[in-house]
């Protein structure tokens, strides 16, 4: 149906990602690179989180990823747990620019690894890669020594990189994570992120549809109701304030 | 009388500590102060003063100013109501009787069904009245003809005689008021003070109205001037949407024709065709201005024109975290409008949005307010703007765009009980596919629609939401459910979900018949569509149920976004965090909190209640007025899932922290607790701390305050208390405790603390252990001193009881030793070599002996500042009309009995030496300081266990004490704190616990004495000396000093008899010194330091605490 037309279809799944990460640091953008292959330079800011979905190939399986976007701005925060409920998959984005970005991007990883399902695959990604010297994700050590101090973004130099890539590859080792620099400018390492998320969810917490009863679905809620957030007690709560 | 029962009320809930954390008074029972202020969009600053029955007349049309047949034009029945500056009327029965609440205001739409809140009638500044007369009328007693300043206000006098009679139309109503000729009488006294007192304002009202585009618009065409009043930014980027469909010259056309007829902008008079008009859409140059009339922002403008220059004016250059919020958002808010893609709209967003994180920095900044003002902006001046930002922020959609956003999740969760109320399939249908509905409906709600709709749809949404209410909102939302009801049961996950109402709005223009045969159905747009679906089929949406389902979800939601803010907070707080346990970092988190919100609460009560009695004095007539309910709109303010409040605690915070975990860190006397213990019930609720006991103020915990404060800042934040807690608790290190400590005295932390230093620690021991030690104590251990001192324990008294006692009574003796070790082996700032000395012994010995040598000479010569610190020692800093140790009073007077003095000499006499010289400093160093600590096992244990345990964190006080939560318990803890030194009056008289109780609180108490007594010993001794310095013998000082601590320990059981004689002998100049202190402290100064003496004195203490009486009452609560 949705196969690529020739000989049997590949099996399709579809997967739950939010992406988290301080205001600002591009993950509309990297979302909109990913979707769209697009860039735009003013993108109205996220209000909630917008929803978006693009389907990525793997040689065995298709995954399509229904992407929630949430909004960066700390209030917004209190939030996020109705929109992580049942994620599979966690972009968090930090401005590779910006230290205080990444201590951001540290709280997203525990509150996930805490609060979320079991099992969540997460992606640690430093943005906005275009405006460092390297447009790889080499090097960058140098650059990164005196970036504890919140400085103006590219002084002098045009090398705005304030966190060294080992430090976050180093943190991201230490937690599990899947780890990437990225410009969702020119669009270097943007598909990558997404493939290697693909490639890092697990057969099991896979669903071939989404639906009433789905597997995960259940796993999903069962673990939620254990939980004091937002979002885990919509029933229960609902219920409570509505049977009337 | 009649704030009787609000005393009470309030009374319960400082005494119901869950009370305090439930749903405010506010919501249940809202004032008749904020009904009216809802009902007429005023400001808080006004109050229902009078209010009277009365029929409101408008003339026709177009009658003539001559034609006064009053059974032509309008009539309406209704209530005319009179505030500090409006006179207001309304033909909705109003809120103002006794037992109104919200529903019974908004329930009853009247006739323009569903017209909200602000209903028919208007709403008249008293300062846009020019003229009322009394008229003559059979039917009435009272009949009042009111003239307002409409149409005169743009004009100058000069060019506007009144012969121009053709273009000004005088606004003329009559108002004949129906009541007992009393209360109409009443009525007009006030409406004329009223007016007396508004003339002033005229000026603020011309301002406000020359800002109104209506004066333009009704200005006859020859007196138009060239630059019309700023209707927005559409003036100069064309307004959204085609002016031709949106068939705007013939809605202006009606507009015009309404405001000549009714009044415009302030003086407008609202009949059933305004509402109507404003269902239809509202013209695009008026349209700012109707919604600053309907959201009742023109109020607040009116109340200070200037406020938003000033504001700009008085931050200019200033930065701020919303600030820099806001100028990341400036260049993506409606980015589509051309207006914002040029500095002059982007300059205006920032304006606004900066001058509004001002005023209100609680708010500050949120994401989507950039959207929202970006859309008011097009159709509004900035002035305006600003204003109705601040109404939208405060009243309109309260809680929306605060920092925890309260407003938004609470309004999710009652959208959903609507759909799940008026939906019940599609509501099953969501669940059993997992679709969370608030995902999808939160932007809508956020943003007003404008991000969710086309531009020119989101505006007709606007334009029916600020007149009536936010139940707008949600009527809207429930339509677009039904609407989308078939193809949302089709759609089996977020993705369809969104994209079925993505495509929806994407076609609110198409026509929602297209297959219609009948023209006039095909022509039917699925916006109108949408408008009549949420006002018709939802009409059963009143502003009552939206209340009535916030107040039932309020606890829920914000219980959620307190435990996710809990969750946040504890993550953050640091490595130190990790020092304790989870559970005691999230006790302490709510301790934190919950005291910083009580404190809060506790402080507005008191101001209100303060006001309230403030205003007692004032005349009568304003009892009438005074609702019971006034001021709780903030008795919820503080907590933490409703925004900001404060997160920093001072020091008083700090004291009563440390007083709901910690028994020493409460007060040993409460405050004022004669005038308690009188009767007036409304006292409790001036009381400064609560239910909870009083907190000791002690410069013990100022220097922990202090070394917590990390910043400096004279408060602490959570992270602060956490890393602080976990130095002391956290490592479980007796090392750790001791160099805490030690840092705590050492003030210029130059690893020295010096001969105050040293008095001051053993001052904060003898704080903290006053009321008994915690923690792992030996009972019974093995150290010469403390087996010395169970042999000599009181036989009466059992031997369980006696360990217990004795640990504490050994305390004592451990700091009386501490002192003296610590000056024996401190090291003096200025080395020195001691002559008379070192010629006598050798080596080590000799060091050791010359230190001794000065310990002691400094341990009774001391500074001269002696007096000053005596006083801190007995009364610890207290300022006035805060706790004083109960140990006081006895001690003074018996400071002065011969015996004690002449005992002074002698010791000094004994100790004078070539060291003493009080201008020689000394200190001890970290080791030293160890060392000494570790010399004795007790002051060991307290380190390691006692100290570290006497913080409850996770219990508080409650278990060990009686729990807090009931008055009478936490009552009685406060008065053991009060009387905790006193008990001991006659233990025989109090049953065998008290007088156990009674002698351990005795002996804590003599222990604060004994220290005070060393000090005074120290400067008399200094004193003395200035006199006569006589050579001392120092034979016997080199020997144990823990003797000390058996001889105080042992105070009471006759220890001179027991002891072996030579120790005694070698000891008696050390036991005179002790032994002389007890007996000055107590008044018998049997002057030998007997234990008989000392026997005397713990009878003594009795009579010195005057106060026995109530001591007993408390006994009573205990048992």
């Amino acid at each position: 149906m949705e196969g690529p037309g020739n000989a049997a279809p590949k099996p399709s799944s579809s997967v739950k990602l939010v992406l988290l990460g301080e205001a600002a640091v591009g993950k509309s953008s990297l979302v909109l690179r990913f979707v769209n292959n697009d860039f735009q330079e003013n993108k109205e800011p996220t209000i909630g989180a917008a929803f978006l979905t693009q389907k990525c190939n793997l040689p065995t399986r298709t995954i399509k990823f229904e992407i929630w976007d949430t909004a960066g701005q700390e209030r917004f925060a209190s939030l996020a747990p109705m929109y992580y409920r049942n994620a599979q998959a966690a972009l968090v984005v930090y401005d590779l620019t910006k230290p205080t970005s990444l201590v951001k991007a540290k709280h997203w990883v525990a509150e996930l690894q805490r609060q979320a399902s079991p099992g969540i695959v997460i992606a640690l990604v430093g943005n906005k890669l275009d405006l460092t010297n390297d447009g790889g994700a080499d090097a960058g050590a140098d650059a990164g020594a005196a970036g504890d101090d919140e400085g103006a973004e590219g002084e002098g130099s045009g090398d705005a990189r304030k966190i060294p890539t080992e430090e976050a590859q180093a943190y991201a080792e230490e937690e599990g994570l899947l780890f990437f620099e990225t410009s969702a400018k020119t669009g270097h390492n943007v598909t990558d992120v997404f493939t290697a998320i693909a490639n890092a969810i697990p057969e099991t917490s896979l669903k071939s549809t989404r639906g009433p009863g789905g597997a995960a679905a259940a796993v999903g809620r069962g673990a939620d109701e254990q939980r004091v957030n937002l979002s885990g007690q919509r029933d229960n709560a609902a219920k409570e304030g509505c049977a009337c | 009388m009649l704030n009787l029962s609000s005393l009470v009320q309030k009374a319960q809930q400082l005494i119901d500590p869950t009370q305090g954390l439930n749903l405010s008074n506010s919501d249940k029972n809202p004032s008749k102060a904020s009904l009216f202020q809802s009902q007429f969009r005023l400001s808080s600053s006004q109050n229902p003063l009078y209010e009277i029955n009365a029929e409101l007349t408008i003339p026709p049309p177009n009658a003539t100013q001559g034609d006064r047949d009053s059974d032509r034009g309008y009539h309406y029945a209704g209530k005319l109501h009179l505030s500090e500056a409006y006179l207001c009327f309304s033909t909705t029965p109003s809120s103002f009787v006794r037992s109104a609440n919200t529903a019974t205001s908004s329930v009853f739409t009247g006739q323009t069904h569903g017209a909200g809140p602000s209903g028919n009638g208007f709403t008249f500044p008293l300062c846009a009245i020019r003229k009322v007369e009394r008229l003559n009328s059979q039917s009435f007693q009272f009949a009042l003809a009111i003239t307002t300043w409409n149409s005169f206000l743009s004009v100058t006098g000069k060019e506007n005689p009144p012969t121009d009679k053709k273009n000004l139309r005088e606004q003329r109503i009559t108002l004949h008021l129906a009541d007992t000729r009393h209360a109409c009488e009443r009525f007009c006294d006030g409406l004329k003070k009223g007016l007396r007192a508004a003339v002033g304002n005229v000026g603020r009202l011309r301002k406000v109205v020359a800002e109104c585009y209506s004066e333009h618009l009704l200005r006859p065409e020859e007196k138009k001037d060239a630059s019309p009043p700023d209707a927005g930014l559409g003036m100069m980027f064309r307004y959204p949407g085609d002016p031709k469909k949106l068939r705007d010259r013939a809605k202006m056309r009606l507009w015009a024709e309404y405001l000549r007829d009714n009044g415009r902008n302030i003086t407008i008079i609202r009949q059933p065709t305004f509402h109507k008009l404003i269902r239809v859409g509202l013209p695009n140059r008026l349209r700012g201005e109707i919604w600053e009339m309907t959201s009742g922002s023109i109020h607040l403008r009116l109340e200070n024109p200037t406020l938003y220059a000033d504001t700009l004016a008085k931050f200019a250059g200033k930065e701020s975290l919303a600030i820099d919020e806001i100028e990341k958002d400036l260049n993506r808010s409606l980015p589509e409008y051309p207006g914002f893609q040029d500095e002059e709209g982007i300059g205006r967003l920032r304006r606004v949005l900066t001058a509004y994180s001002w005023i209100n920095p609680d708010v500050g900044y949120c994401q989507a307010m950039n959207i929202v003002v970006a859309a008011l902006l097009i159709y509004m001046s900035e002035s305006q703007a600003f204003f109705l930002l601040s109404s939208l922020c405060e009243r309109l959609v309260p809680g929306y765009y605060s920092t925890t956003m309260y407003g938004t999740l609470l309004d999710q969760k009652v959208f959903e009980c609507l759909v799940e109320r008026t939906m019940p399939i599609l509501w099953e249908h969501l669940v059993k596919s997992d679709v969370q509905l608030s995902v999808v409906s939160l932007p809508w709600f956020l943003s007003l629609y404008i991000n969710s709709m086309p531009l020119v749809f989101a505006f007709r949404v606007l334009d029916v939401f600020f007149v009536e209410g936010p139940k707008v909102l949600f009527q809207v939302g429930l339509a677009i459910m039904r609407i989308n009801g078939e193809e949302l049961l089709d759609a089996a996950d977020d993705g369809t979900f969104i994209s079925v109402l993505k495509s929806y709005f994407s076609r609110l223009d198409e026509s929602a018949h297209p297959k219609s045969e009948n023209p006039k159905l095909r022509a039917v747009t699925k916006f109108q569509e949408l408008m009549v679906v949420a006002f018709k089929e939802f009409s059963q949406i009143t502003h009552s149920t939206i209340t009535d389902l916030r107040l039932r979800n309020k606890d829920a939601v914000l219980r959620n976004i307190e435990s996710f803010t809990k969750r946040t907070a504890i993550r953050n707080l640091g490595p130190d965090s990790k020092l304790l346990s989870a559970d005691e970092v999230g006790a302490l988190y709510d301790r934190f909190y919950t005291l910083l919100y009580e404190r809060q609460q506790r402080d507005l009560i008191i101001q209100e209640e303060t006001r309230r009695r403030a205003r007692d004095s004032r005349a009568r007539a304003q009892d009438l007025f005074r609702g019971e309910g006034e001021g709780d709109h903030i008795v919820d303010k503080g907590r933490i899932a409703l925004g900001p409040s404060t997160s920093m605690m001072d020091y008083n915070a700090f004291r009563e922290f440390l007083a709901s975990m910690s028994k020493w860190a409460v007060a040993d006397t409460q405050l004022q607790a004669q005038a308690h213990t009188g009767n007036r019930k409304s006292d409790a609720l001036l009381n400064p701390w609560g239910s909870g006991p009083e907190p000791a103020d002690h410069e013990f915990m100022r220097r922990l305050f202090k070394s917590w404060d990390v910043g400096g800042t004279g408060e602490l934040t959570l992270a602060n208390v956490v890393s602080g807690l976990a130095r002391i608790k956290g490592r479980r290190d007796i090392m750790g405790a001791m160099n805490y400590f030690f840092e705590l005295y050492d003030d210029d932390s130059d690893g020295k603390v010096d001969r105050e230093g040293i008095l001051r620690i053993s001052e904060a021991l003898l704080f903290l252990s006053r009321r008994g030690l915690e923690g792992a104590l030996s009972p019974s251990t093995s150290t010469p001193t403390s087996n010395g001192a169970n042999s000599q324990g009181q036989p009466g008294t059992s031997e369980t009881d006696l360990g217990g006692v004795s640990a504490n009574e050994r305390f004592l003796g451990s700091v009386s030793a501490f002192i003296r070790r610590c000056f024996e082996y401190a090291d003096p700032d200025r080395p020195r070599t001691q002559d008379g000395q070192a010629g006598e012994e050798g080596g080590e010995e000799e060091r050791e002996k010359a230190q001794a040598d000065n310990s002691e000479a400094f341990a009774i010569g001391d500074d001269d500042d002696e007096d000053e610190d005596e006083l801190d020692l007995l009364g610890p800093d207290s300022p006035p009309g805060s706790p004083k140790p109960a140990a006081k009073p006895s001690t003074t007077p018996a400071l002065s009995t011969d015996g004690s003095a002449r005992r002074v000499s002698r010791a000094q006499s004994e100790a004078a030496n070539a060291a003493l010289d009080p201008a020689n400093p000394l200190h001890i160093t970290l080791p030293t300081f160890r060392m000494v600590v570790l010399a004795d096992e007790l002051l060991e244990q307290f380190f390691e266990s006692s100290f570290p345990t006497s913080f409850h964190i996770m219990e508080g006080l409650g278990s060990s004490a009686p729990p807090a939560s009931s008055s009478l318990t936490t009552f009685s803890s406060i008065n053991f704190g009060h009387r905790a030194a006193m008990p001991a009056i006659a233990p025989a008289a109090q049953g065998a616990t008290r007088g156990l109780r009674g002698v351990l609180d005795n002996i804590v108490t003599d222990g604060m004495r004994v220290a005070a007594e060393v000090r005074k010993r120290m400067d008399e001794a200094q004193k003395e000396l200035e006199k006569t310095a006589l050579p001392g013998q120092k034979d016997e000082d080199d020997e144990d000093d823990a003797d000390i601590g058996v001889e105080i320990g042992v105070r009471g059981g006759g220890a001179g008899s027991s002891t072996d004689p030579e120790r005694r002998r070698v000891r008696s100049e050390d036991r005179d010194l002790l032994s002389g202190a007890d007996a000055e402290a107590g008044a018998t100064g049997s002057g030998s330091g007997s234990g008989s003496g000392r026997e005397g004195k713990l009878v003594d203490i009795g009579p010195g605490m005057s106060d026995a009486g109530p001591s007993k009452g408390v006994v009573e609560f205990e048992g």
